[in-house]
């Protein structure tokens, strides 16, 4: 029977294995990403920030007994810039604001991959459940989602770390109660759209289990824009979570940069600039360079235009 | 192509009093207003091996029929029923008067409340080819893992016996081993559709459900899946349940054709008799605006199916197509919803219509704004309904602002015997030229 119609692409040679496709796709949507000089820009931006934190106990003397508190100095409080042995100076209690900008990098990734996983998690899982059984569970769930989309993100996580006393950990568990919401979001009206796709419905009449039609393909084809707001909000956590520790919600001496400012802020009006304008830069490089990654993945990962490529 | 049901085939397909009725809501409390009719009363049977051509307008709930026989929603009332011998069709038959003596007989046979093994039968039994074969293929899978599928779910085969039996799959379709490790969105509109049939195979099933597998290619490669569709069942001995929309798609292939109309059976007759003589206006009309069929140019100035189909929520009494019926008379079921529907279309009376009082769809008070207005109503439709309209008119008053009216109540039509195994519902015995 000779009715198949010319294939546009060339035959594949006979080693092609799914393994292979798979990769080549992948190398492909990555060239694309990096092919955006902005996004390019975002991702350097983000891996010099990284390394920096993963290498901070090598390129700094770990304080001891505790590396993520300060160390001070007190035979030089409030020096300059460029001063023996504090490049960037100290601040008035004779913290080194380096030492701070480094372990701050170590911190800030921490608090922003603690605070993604949990609120994708949560966040994808609620929503999943919402727009896939529909219904009741749907309704219930979608109210409490309400309430806490009422309260403006800032206010709440603060209200939350305040009840629960001045500490670091109760940044991110305030942060964690917060964000997660977007997702459920996100993902229920995913989820509602793919599921209405005949794929699910061919799925079903070959006789799969939900759970795995799930798992095939409603899950693979909604996370998408899942991924894009877990970048964006791997930047805005750090941000919501430097001006909470700014405000006095995590512990006094943590070397974070939003403790930094604070410590620095008092300062500024003798021209003691640089205790807080380094670490506010770090604040304002990092949220900066995610939400370049961010928009630059949005473009790429669209689903519309992903499937015309 | 069989034409003659022998004594001992079995009937893969029972559908008996089948209903879906979709519920509308409104509002913010999601409150039920009423129901569309998507599919009323159907019955009909698909026997082994042969093909039922499922024709109707866009709208008329042919496909939410075969979603219903594919078993992927469950039905309102009635039932499908999966692999009858004949002695259990008549035993079904005798059970449809009631429905409590049926319920030991449904858990067994009705596919909606099949479990277990029996679940299992009919799922590798029955499958299906969709419309969109753009939205039918998850665009994240390779070829090779959509069409392997199947296999996989019903632990058929796995590794390089899987590889192989996609490639055999793949070939017959027209497709080949090149084609394993591709994306969907990598292949044309009729290759996608192959793919989607090779994945409906790939568990040999006896009944494909074929949603408009055609109308949405191109008509050179519209031809060659129907050949496809052709072929393998002259191979495999497969049974079709065809649906389009397209008359002359199924005329080569079906035995059997149900036209449907706005969730009902307007007729039932086997592939020729049908073609050779409706006995359904509407499969007539059908007929007509299928181009290719009017060879014979005797057209006596007819201009095929006009207007638009009614609301299925509020399906016309009577005969369902007596609103667009050249051939209606006073009979087919003349009611208050056509005299509004009329008042529709001139628009300065039916702004000043204020009320509608209904005691039944065929007896009801129209109040206007003023006493002229419910007298020009009288006149125009004195002057321009149609006249079997007219003549079905029992009573119309006018007292004051108000205008009474009443219309001979009819019931439902049904299916009537127009010959052997040649159904239509309709009251005319004979209509028009023939």
């Amino acid at each position: 029977m000779d009715v198949t119609e010319r294939l546009p692409i060339p035959p594949a040679p006979p080693s092609e294995s799914a393994l292979r496709v798979r990769a080549r796709r992948a190398g492909e949507l990555t060239a694309n990403v990096l092919s955006n000089p902005t996004t390019l820009t975002g991702l350097i931006i983000i891996l010099l920030m990284i390394s920096m934190a993963l290498l901070a106990p090598w390129i700094t003397v770990p304080n001891t007994p505790d590396p993520t508190q300060m160390p001070r100095d007190w035979g030089a409080i409030a020096v300059p810039p460029g001063s023996p042995g504090h490049p960037l100076g100290t601040t008035n209690t004779g913290g080194d604001v380096l030492y701070g900008v480094i372990w701050g990098a170590r911190t800030s990734l921490r608090l922003s991959l603690i605070v993604v996983s949990i609120t994708v998690t949560v966040g994808v899982a609620i929503g999943s459940l919402a727009g896939f059984l529909g219904g009741r569970i749907d309704e219930i769930l979608m109210r409490i989602v309400d309430v806490f989309l009422s309260i403006p993100e800032l206010i709440f996580a603060l209200a939350i770390a305040a009840v629960l006393g001045p500490s670091f950990r109760n940044i991110i568990l305030a942060l964690a109660v917060v964000f997660w919401v977007k997702y459920a979001r996100i993902m229920r009206a995913q989820v509602i759209h793919v599921k209405q796709n005949e794929y699910v419905d061919a799925a079903r009449v070959i006789g799969d289990a939900p759970l795995r039609i799930f798992g095939k393909d409603i899950l693979p084809n909604s996370i998408t824009p899942v991924i894009v707001q877990a970048t964006l909000d791997m930047g805005n956590i750090v941000l919501v979570g430097a001006t909470l520790s700014f405000i006095g919600l995590a512990e006094a001496g943590l070397a974070e940069w939003g403790v930094l400012v604070s410590e620095g802020q008092a300062g500024i009006s003798a021209g003691r600039w640089w205790a807080s304008t380094f670490p506010g830069m770090m604040v304002f490089l990092w949220a900066l360079a995610f939400n370049l990654l961010g928009d630059g993945l949005r473009d790429v990962l669209d689903p519309r235009t992903e499937t015309s490529r | 192509m069989t034409t003659a049901v022998e004594a001992d085939t079995r009937t893969l397909i029972a559908v008996r009093g089948l209903k879906k009725h979709f519920p509308i809501k409104e509002g913010a409390l999601q409150r039920v207003t009423g129901h569309v009719q998507a599919v009323d009363e159907v019955s009909f049977d698909i026997e082994k091996g042969q093909t039922l051509g499922l024709v109707g307008e866009s709208g008329c709930g042919k496909t939410t029929l075969g979603r219903l026989v594919a078993g992927l929603s469950e039905p309102t009332a009635g039932g499908v029923y999966f692999d009858l011998g004949p002695q259990e069709k008549i035993e079904l038959d005798r059970l449809m008067a009631s429905d409590a003596e049926r319920a030991e007989f449904d858990d067994e046979h009705r596919v909606d409340l099949l479990k277990g093994d029996a679940w299992r039968r009919f799922r590798r039994n029955t499958q299906m080819v969709f419309q969109d074969s753009f939205a039918s293929l998850n665009p994240r899978q390779l070829v090779k893992d959509i069409v392997g599928r199947p296999l996989r779910v019903h632990r058929e085969a796995s590794g390089t016996a899987l590889v192989e039996r996609v490639v055999e799959l793949l070939e017959q379709v027209g497709l080949g081993r090149q084609h394993l490790y591709r994306y969907p969105h990598q292949f044309s509109g009729g290759q996608r559709q192959r793919i989607s049939i090779a994945r409906a195979l790939a568990l040999d099933p006896g009944l494909v459900v074929l949603d408009e597998p055609s109308s949405a290619l191109d008509v050179s490669v519209q031809a060659q899946i129907l050949n496809l569709l052709h072929d393998l069942q002259a191979d495999r001995g497969l049974t079709y349940l065809f649906i389009t929309h397209d008359l002359s798609v199924v005329r080569h292939m079906a035995d059997q054709i149900v036209v449907m109309y706005l969730g009902r059976v307007s007729e039932r007759a086997p592939t020729d008799d049908l073609f050779a003589a409706p006995r359904h206006p509407y499969t007539e009309a059908l007929l007509r605006a299928s181009p290719d069929l009017d060879a014979d140019g005797d057209e006596d100035g007819f201009q095929g199916l006009e207007g638009s189909v009614p609301d299925p929520a509020r399906p016309p009494q009577g005969c369902r197509f007596h609103t667009r019926c050249v051939y209606a008379t006073r009979v087919c079921g003349w009611e208050i919803d056509d005299v509004v529907l009329r008042l529709e279309e001139t628009p300065g009376l039916f702004d000043r219509l204020e009320d509608v009082e209904r005691r039944s769809p065929f007896d009801a008070e129209l109040r206007f704004e003023s006493e002229q207005a419910a007298r020009t109503l009288v006149s125009t439709f004195q002057n321009e309904a149609p006249e079997p309209m007219r003549d079905a008119l029992e009573d119309m008053t006018v007292e004051g602002r108000t205008v009474a009216i009443r219309f001979n109540p009819v019931p439902e039509v049904e299916l009537t015997s127009r010959g052997t195994d040649h159904e239509a519902a309709c009251v005319l015995e004979d209509f028009g030229s023939n």
